[in-house]
Parts: C-alpha cells; structure tokens; sequence
C-alpha cells in the first residue's frame, strides 16, 4: 500500500467496471477483438499497449463514450453499453473524471469556468460551482490561474486545470489516456504524481492509458492491449 | 549455462561447444579452451552432463558430451525464470531469447514475464520516488530509465521474433 | 445553461464574434428582403384597391332604386405606347353616386383629368390627343383615385340619353369599391393566377437561397465550435444542453439580424419606391407593413435561423471525441433526385392531362411544382457532384485532378453548398427568362416586321357583338374623315372594311374588302390574284397563343361589287402609317373623334390591354426577382469562400509542407469549385428551361422558344465571374497556407 498517508486508508476492493467481450470495428477497421477486463476500486490500473491496439478504444468502452457492436461493459453493477445517450451523459459528469491529451478543456472560458463545468452543467448555480472549482487550484499547485483562459496555459497547467475538472465532482472512476503525452518528462512526472496522490486521497479508481513504462509505473498493476485483445499479466498488487 | 543449453541441442565435443558458443555468444571475446573443458567436467560431475567414451583421433579429450535428464530439466528452469532486473543485462537477456528460439521454445512468453518483472521493480522506484528525500529520487530515475531501455529493447524484440527465428534455424 | 451560452457566444474570442456577424449579416439580408416583398405586396394591393372604381361596369349590379344611378362606360385608349383608361359617365337621375376622387360628376362637354394626363394634355399638340376627349377639363383627379401616381385616367361627362346609346353602356347603382375579380378586368393589378404564382414562387426562389446562406454563415469556424461542443460533451453534457446552447447563438444572431434588416428595410425603402417591381411605380405610403407581415419577420426568420443553425449542428451532438476521429460520412444517395424528378413529373402530369380548373389549384399545382424543383435541386446538388467526381477520379491522369476528385467525394455536401445560392438563381432565372422569351416570340407579329405595329385598325360594333344596338353601326365612313385620314402625314393608306352580308346567315367571315384598298394595307392580308372584293377573316388575332398570321393569309374573293359592298354598313377602319408617332396619334385622334363610343384603334398587332399589362408587370418583377437572386448569390458565394478558405488551411498547409507547389494547389481548388459549379449549374439550367417549357404548353398552350443571347450572356457571365473571384482569392490562399501556420496543437 502507499506509505504516505495511512489515514486515508484506500480499501482496494471489489470490482467497479467490468468488460466481457468488446468487439468493435470502425467501418472496416477492427479495434476491439474480444477485450475482457476488470477494474477494482480504488486501485490505479494501467492499460499499455502498443500504438493501433485498440486501448484508447477500450478506454472509450469503459466510460461509456463508445457502444461496442458486441459484448458488455458493467459499471456498478449496471449495464453500461445499453443505456441511453443522455444517461450515459450524466453518467459521466456525475460518476467519472476525464483527462485527455489534448483538446478537453473550453478555450474560450477562463480556467475556473472550466473546472467548474461538471458541476454547471449538472444544475449548480454560477457561485456554487465556481467556489467548488476554486477549492482545487491551490490543491493542484495552480494558485493565481484562476481567471486564466485556458488557451493561454502551458500544457502542464492545462494538464492540471483538466485533472481538477475530472475530479471536481467527486467521481467514482478518472479516465486518463496519455495525460501526459504532449507534456516533457519533468512536468509529466509532476502531473502524474498528482493524478496519483489525489487519486487515492480521495478514494478514486483510475483508469490510465499510456505507452509509456515510467507513467504505467505510477500504477498498482497493468493489464497490455494488443490487436484488440486484453492480455493480463500477473503484476503484484500493491 | 549457455554451454548446457547448447548441449541440449544435441550431444557435442567440447572443441563443437566452444566453437559454437564463439560463434553466437562470444561477441569477439572467445571463451578461453581452458575454461570450456573445467565447465563441462564441472557439469559432468554434478551429474548434469554424461561424458561419453573418447574417441580415438586427433587432440586429448575428445570426449563426447550428452545431457542428462537433470541438466535438460535445469535448462529448462533457467529459461523459464525471469532475471532479476540489474543494470546491462542485455547480455543474459539476449542469450535466453535466442536459446528460446533455437530450441523451440516460446519467447515471447519469456518476455511477457520480463517485462512484468520489469514494471514490477519500477513501481518499487516509483514509490521510492514519491516519497523519499530528492537523493534518493535522483538513484531512482536513474534506474528507471535503464529500465526503461531494457523495456524498449523488449518491444523491438517481441516485435522481430518471427524474423529472429528464422535467421537462428539456419 | 443559457448564460452559459450567452458567455460562449459574446465572450469568446474574434473566430465566434465574426461568425455571429457574419450570420447576423445574412439574417438581415433574408429579413430585408421578406419585408421587401411583403411591402410590395402590400403596395400591390393598395393600388388594386385604388383602382377598383375602374371596374364599376365589370361586375355591375342592376340598380334597383330610381335614384343613384349612372351610365357608365370603359375603354382604353392608348398613347405613344402608353395606357389611358378612359371612362366616360352620364348621371341618369338625381343622386348618382360619384367615383372617387372627383367633387362632383363632370357634366357634357366636362372632364376630369389624372396629374399625368393633364400634363400629356397641355404638352402634346391638339391633334394627337387632346383632340380625341370632347370637351374641357374642369380639374385633376385626386390620388386616391388613382392606383400609381403615373396612371393616366380620364373621366368624361355626356348627357344621359347620348350614352345610353353607345354600345357596352351599363347602367350602374353603385360604385365598386373592393378589387373585382375579373379576368377581362380593367384594373387587374393583383390579381389574375399568374401574378399570384409569380409573387408566391418569388418569394421561395428568393427565401430559399437566404436560408442557405444562413446556414452557410452559421457554420463558420465550425471545427473549432465542434472541438468546443466535443469537450462539454466528454465532461458529461447531454445533447439537449448542447442544443440549448447552440440555440442561444442562433438566437443571438437571429435577434441582432432581425433588427438590422428591419433598419435595413427603412433606410432602403425610398428607394424601393424607385424600383420598378410591375411598370406602375408605387405612391408613397404604398410599400407599408401590416402588424402581421412584422410578426412573421419577427418570429418566423429567427425560427428560421435557429432551425437550420441545429441542423447545421447535428453531427457534433453526437459525438463527444470531436474533431479528433472523423469519419467519412455517407455519400449522398440517389434518393436524392427524387424530389427534383417529382417537380418535373408535376408539371409534366398537368401538361398531358390539362390544366386544372380553378384559379386556386392551378396556383397549388405550379407552387408545388416550383417549390419541389427548387428543393430538389438544393437536395440533389450533391449528388450530382457526387457522380461527377467519381468520373474525374476514374478518368484522373494529373495529381491536381485526383486530389480535387477525392477531396469532392470525401465532403460533397460542403463542395455543393457554395454554389447552392447561385444554383439556385440559374434556375429562376432560366425559368423565366425561357417563358418570357417564348412568349415574347409567340406575340410578335409574325407578319414580316413591323407592318403590323404600324397600322391601326378602329373596329367598330357590328350586330354580331353583344352591346350593339343597331343605331350604334356605322353605315359609312364620311368623305371628310377619309380626306383628312389620307393627308395626314405619315398615313400611307386607308381601307374600309364592309360587314359581310353572309355572316348573317353562316358566320364565316369577318367583312369584304376592296382589292385595291387591301393591297395598301398589306398587314391586314393579301388579296387572290385577280380578285377585285375579298372576303376577309377576323385579323386582330393577338391573343396569347393565336400567332396573328393575318399579313401572310391571302383572303378568298367574295362575290360582291365594289358598289354593292360600299353601300354595306362599315365594320372596321384600318390605317396603315410609317410608324412615326405623330401619324398614329394623328390618325387615332381623327377616328375616335369622328367614331366615339366606337372604341380606340389598336395597332394590328397588339395585345388585349389586360394581357399587355400583365406581361408588362411580369417583365418588369422577373428583372427583379432575377437582381434579388444574383444578389443573394453573390452574397452566399463570399461566404462559402471565406468558410472554404478556413477550412483548407490545416490541409493545404501541411501539403505544402511536403513539398506541394502552390500552383498544384490552385488547380486543385480551381478543380474542386469548377466541378460543380458548371456540371450543376448545367442541370439547373436544363432544368429551368424545361419547366418553362412544360408550365407554358399547359397553361396557355404557346411552344416553348430558346432565349436569347442576352441571356446566355448573362448566364456564363455570372459562371465566369464565380470562376474570377474563387481565382481571386489564392493570394490570399497562399499568404494563410504558409509554412508558419502548420504548427502542431
């Protein structure tokens, strides 16, 4: 177990996403080929692989951005793949964080507005929201960025600003592909090493999808994606 | 160990081994003759190997080398098991695929395990690193990185096995 | 969720202000000109409704109370080309009611006189027109009386027992005051079936090309909208909170656009005033709006705008990893012509089967017919392009054709939406152009030229017409009246056709003629060699669809003396001039003033005045419907330049990048727009003439002529001119696809 902060024990326990069988195809192109694989919660799971494997896909799957042609993804306990697109909206503003590589946060709103978006678009007034979101900044060693426009940032802000938006609504599972995949190796070791710590202080499963070992060793174990399949290899747990 | 591996191919001479060995292993330094033969009575004697009678013919020692079950089952052991990951171990690395190869082994199982060892003792570092004092997260990355190129050397290899393989049987 | 998207829209940045400009823009333009053309509705009707009072007799009720009653009798008389309606009035008891616009009734020997009239009257010499009205003018008639400030009306007093007798004198109790509806109605201004279709098709064929560019505008910058639609949807948005935020732009720029074209309309409106929409300019006040007309522009264009901005979005809602992977969408299906292949069997089905009955469904059955070919042409534009570029694919041997090829299959909706506005304007324009000009060629006078135009005819009323009490024929024409006919100058010849004594027992023909008479007046026909009396037909066959081939007919010989036939009473007068203006007035002049209530000479040639008229009007509306509709094109194609050019910047720039010359690149864009420009412009075309062709066969049965040079002219003139601006627009195309722009994100 992580040493640092015993008083927030993170109980690893039973399984929080469930996928059996995902097969998809863009148009002719097969992605996934049968990929099964289980999240517990509260542990970080890297998902390697090399490039064209299919991981981003499968991370897609997991969170509900993509329905596969086949097979089932469990989150909860629910069906995943066969709910609604409006649920499935709000399933991911209220239960899962996000941070992408690139290309997820609003450059035309300021910094806060952003982090603050879940909680705006799930119904919270403006000050609410926004005292919510202002909460994360010094949290995430980005003090005075408040009023920031996002396109103004350098990548490794930005990179921050996204992972307080992921996680501003407290959610059950952090969505991470390549977090750091347009960041150098010095603001990327930063970026990871909060994604982590905060990750497990607040309880949160995480889901990361990367191609590099040093960031897939901020994980607890790694399952690796090739030609559409999950292969798991036995990594001890932490 | 590579002699015995080589022995497992089929039963030898010594003059045949060290020649091989030169040949795949010895990477420009051949192993010295002296060192051949102590290796292969040492394995003789703890019953890995069975030195057969000695032909007649030129040169001493011209004895015939086979394996024995024992050292046939310590070569398989020692392939199957992962190194512990120390710095430039290419050279055990590089001897283990290539032996998979020649005996028909599965290699990329082999490196499947290598790599989860590998990821196993970066997540250590990792760990190091996150809390320690900045002395000890410098050794870390440090070793971090040699993994790193050792995990890259795994991909590219994983990658060229089917190529490796051929080139090994001719 | 609104103020969210109050502060997406205003707060964010140049890219989004100059899309909602740029759709405001085109929001004003549709509303400017839905105003214009219910303001010029509304001005139709106002002078409809002020001219109602010419068409008293039309539809006249028997008066039914000894008092209020008037004689009352309308004609038109005609100067230099220009229309006088003249009505000539006898107060046959004591309270006659009074037409508007005058104090009181003229008494014999008075008139009342229109402004313009009056000036007519005091400026032209005696002989040519004011000779004809008997006479003095007492006043001017007041503007509410007349339907455009330019109309030239007489109003002419006679004592009740002298009008009685003139044939087509009703007695009347009342003056109309709402519009009659009539066909042979004076006052047809507003009415009439192909009027109606003209403004209703009009209207769509000018709407229509506005909704697109709206749409067009409302898709500017739209990667880096969808990118931004694409991030709110990954954190969790569902569709509908992106509608609704899609939807405060929209309304945004409709709001803002509405307000401009209101200003835009009132600032425009003096001189709308100077446009000529049907030949008769409006009186000021006419170009009004009703409450109604400002609901529909106030409410109807931005739900307009903000329907067509959702639809223009609707891809993006669902996905919410953007721009990142797109897929081709589906290439457009064959369905697609369907629509445009409905429109062409709607008008064929009424052109075998006969044109419906009513005013009502024949109006139904050409908008239908209209609006299917212009949304079938906007549906099948793309594919159309679509098959085109295959067949360039196919048949590519140079790069530039290849990647142009390519690029037009990949987005054909986007290639075809440029060109959509001008797409669009061919069509009307062909439609029209090709009907006008057919029917142009089927009324002139096939009779060698001129001849016709230059010679009057004055029919006078025979037993045969309805109206014509036997008093009212004329036995014979006065030495007198012919001298001064015959030295008039510029009059060339004279003839006197007699009534035909068998038409009372066979109705065969019209009147006999004296060969030598004839002869002189070749437009009216042509004697049997050797024939001294001929029995001659009817010749003022002008109508629309009766091609008048009276100079060419070659009339039998009837067997009658020239005494005998002189002493036959006169059925009509025909006078051939040289054409000169001064002769025909002349010469009108001293035949109504010798014949009066026998009706205006008309030209051999002419047209009945209410068919006149309303080609007159359709001339004048087509040239505006076609301005308005090149002008909307113009409009559409700078914006889909502009939306093309920043949608070819990533690409282009990172083509040349690898080493792509930029001449290459100019052919491939040069390529991409000419495809289809012309191979759809070519349908549109074909597509316009062939409905002129069908509507004119089914309704009023006149063969279909190709237009003239003019109007090819102008057709790849305007292909020409697109073609010159996309050229114009890659210096440009090179300074915003250098090297410096392909940066990574």
């Amino acid at each position: 177990m992580n040493g640092t902060n015993d008083s927030s024990a993170v109980q690893v326990g039973g399984v929080i996403i469930e996928a059996r069988d995902l097969v998809l195809s863009f148009g002719e192109t097969p992605a996934l080929q049968g990929a099964c694989v289980s999240v517990k919660r509260g542990e970080v799971l890297a998902v390697m692989g090399p490039s064209g494997s299919g991981k981003s896909t499968l991370l897609h799957c997991l969170a509900g951005i993509l329905v596969p042609d086949s097979g089932e993804v469990y989150f909860d306990g629910q069906r995943l793949d066969t709910m609604r697109e409006a649920e499935r909206s709000r399933l991911r503003r209220d239960r899962f964080g996000f941070v992408f590589q690139f290309g997820q946060l609003v450059p035309e709103l300021t910094a806060e507005e952003n982090v603050a978006l879940p909680l705006l678009l799930g119904g919270a007034r403006r000050e609410e929201a926004l005292h919510g979101a202002r909460a994360w900044f010094e949290r995430l060693e980005l003090d005075g960025l408040e009023r920031h426009r996002t396109g103004e940032m350098s990548g490794g802000q930005a990179q921050r600003v996204a992972l307080a938006r992921g996680l501003v609504a407290k959610p059950d599972v952090l969505f991470a592909d390549e977090p750091t995949g347009s960041l150098d190796s010095l603001t990327g070791e930063l970026v990871m090493s909060l994604l982590t710590r905060t990750a497990r202080e607040e309880g949160t499963t995480v889901v990361l999808v990367t191609h590099e070992p040093r960031v897939a060793a901020y994980a607890d174990r790694e399952v690796i994606v090739r030609d559409g399949k999950v292969t798991l290899v036995e990594g001890a747990l932490r | 160990m590579a002699l015995l591996g080589l022995l497992d191919r089929e039963p030898s001479h010594g003059y045949d081994l060290k020649r091989d060995y030169d040949a795949y292993f010895g990477r420009g330094r051949p192993l010295p003759f002296g060192q051949v033969y102590a290796t292969l009575a040492r394995l003789a004697r703890d019953g890995k190997t069975i030195a057969g009678e000695a032909e007649p013919g030129a040169g001493p020692d011209r004895k015939r080398y086979t394996i024995t079950e024992m050292g046939r089952s310590e070569v398989e052991a020692w392939l199957g098991e992962p190194i512990p990951p120390e710095p430039y171990l290419q050279t055990e690395l590089f001897v283990k695929v290539v032996l998979c190869l020649m005996l028909g082994r599965p290699a990329d199982k082999y490196l499947d395990a290598q790599r989860a060892a590998h990821l196993r003792r970066m997540r250590e570092l990792t760990d190091i690193k996150q809390q320690g004092k900045l002395v000890d997260a410098l050794l870390a990355d440090h070793g971090l990185f040699h993994l790193e190129a050792d995990l890259r050397w795994i991909d590219l290899t994983a990658a060229r096995l089917a190529a490796l393989a051929e080139e090994v049987a001719s | 969720m609104i103020r969210l998207g109050l502060r997406l829209t205003l707060g964010s940045g140049r890219e989004a202000a100059l899309r909602v400009l740029v759709t405001a823009a085109a929001v004003a333009l549709g509303v400017g000109m839905l105003l214009a053309c219910l303001a010029g509705a509304n001005g139709l009707h106002a002078q409809t409704d002020r001219g109602a009072w010419l068409d008293t007799s039309a539809q006249a009720v028997a008066p039914t109370s000894t008092s209020g009653r008037l004689w009352w009798l309308t004609s038109t008389d005609e100067f230099t080309n220009q229309e006088i309606d003249r009505v000539d009035i006898a107060a046959s008891g004591p309270n006659a009611p009074v037409p508007p616009g005058i104090p009181h009734l003229p008494g014999p020997g008075e008139y009342y006189a229109s402004p313009a009239l009056t000036t007519l009257l005091r400026s032209e010499p005696a002989n040519e027109l004011r000779d004809r009205f008997p006479g003095r003018q007492i006043g001017t008639i007041g503007a509410a009386a007349l339907p455009s400030p330019n109309s030239l009306i007489i109003v002419i007093g006679h004592t009740a027992r002298q009008l009685s007798q003139a044939p087509g004198a009703v007695e009347v109790g009342a003056i109309q005051r709402t519009p009659a509806s009539c066909y042979a109605c004076q006052n047809t201004t507003g009415s009439g079936p192909v009027l109606q279709f003209i403004l209703a098709g009009g209207a769509v064929a000018l709407l229509l090309p506005v909704l697109i560019l709206i749409a067009t505008a409302s898709r500017l910058s739209a990667a880096r909208r969808e990118e931004r639609f694409a991030a709110m949807r990954l954190v969790g948005a569902t569709p509908r909170q992106i509608s609704a935020v899609s939807a405060v732009e929209a309304t945004v720029a409709a709001v803002a656009g509405v307000a401009a074209g209101f200003a835009l309309f009132f600032v425009f409106r003096p001189l709308l005033y100077h446009v000529p929409f049907t030949g008769a300019p409006f009186a000021q006040g006419d170009l009004s709006l009703q409450w109604i007309d400002i609901a529909l522009a106030v409410i109807g264009v931005p739900v307009a705008a903000v329907v067509s901005a959702r639809l223009a979005l609707r891809r993006v809602q669902i996905s919410p990893l953007g721009v990142s992977r797109r897929a081709s969408s589906r290439p457009p299906r064959i369905v697609r012509i369907i629509p445009l292949l409905a429109g062409i069997a709607v008008l064929a089905y009424f052109d075998v089967v006969g044109k419906p009955g009513s005013n009502g469904s024949q109006i139904l059955e050409l908008l239908v017919g209209f609006v299917l070919l212009i949304v079938g042409l906007v549906l099948a534009g793309p594919w159309f392009t679509t098959a085109g570029s295959r067949l360039m694919v196919k048949r590519a041997d140079r790069p530039a054709t290849l990647i142009a090829g390519r690029r037009l299959l990949d987005n054909p909706k986007a290639a075809f939406r440029f060109i959509s506005g001008l797409v669009i304007a061919l069509f009307v324009a062909s439609a029209m152009i090709g009907a006008l000009s057919s029917i142009a060629a089927a009324t002139s006078s096939s009779s060698g030229g001129s001849a016709g135009r230059d010679t009057l005819s004055d029919l006078f009323c025979s037993f045969y017409m309805s109206n014509c009490p036997a008093s009212a024929e004329v036995s014979s024409v006065p030495g007198q009246v012919l001298d001064e006919l015959r030295s008039t100058p510029g009059v060339r010849a004279v003839t006197v056709v007699h009534q035909n004594p068998t038409f009372r027992q066979l109705g065969t023909s019209f009147g006999v003629v004296a060969c030598d008479q004839l002869a002189k007046t070749p437009a009216i026909g042509k004697c049997a060699p050797g024939a001294t009396e001929a029995s001659i037909g009817y010749f003022l066959s002008n109508l629309l669809g009766h091609n008048s081939n009276a100079s060419s007919t070659v009339w039998p010989s009837a067997h009658l003396s020239a005494a005998q036939a002189a002493r036959l009473p006169v059925d009509a007068v025909v006078v051939a001039t040289n054409g000169s203006s001064g002769a025909l007035e002349r010469a009108r002049t001293t035949l109504e003033r010798a014949f009066p209530f026998q009706g205006a000479p008309v030209a051999v040639d002419a047209l009945d005045p209410s068919t006149a008229r309303l080609l007159t009007m359709i001339q004048y509306m087509t040239d505006v419907i076609i301005v308005a509709s090149l002008i909307i094109a113009a409009c559409s194609l700078a914006v889909t330049i502009a939306a093309g050019l920043g949608e070819r910047k990533r690409p282009f720039s990172l083509l040349r990048l690898t080493g792509v010359p930029t001449s290459l690149l100019h052919r491939v864009v040069a390529l991409e727009s000419a495809l289809p420009l012309f191979l759809v412009a070519a349908v549109s075309i074909v597509v316009g003439l062939v409905s002129a062709a069908l509507y004119l066969h089914s309704q009023v049965d006149i063969a279909f002529s190709i237009p003239g040079i003019a109007y090819w002219a102008t057709v790849f003139g305007g292909l020409a001119a697109s073609l010159a601006i996309i050229t114009a627009t890659f210096p440009i195309l090179d300074r915003m696809t250098g090297p410096e722009v392909a940066r990574n994100e």
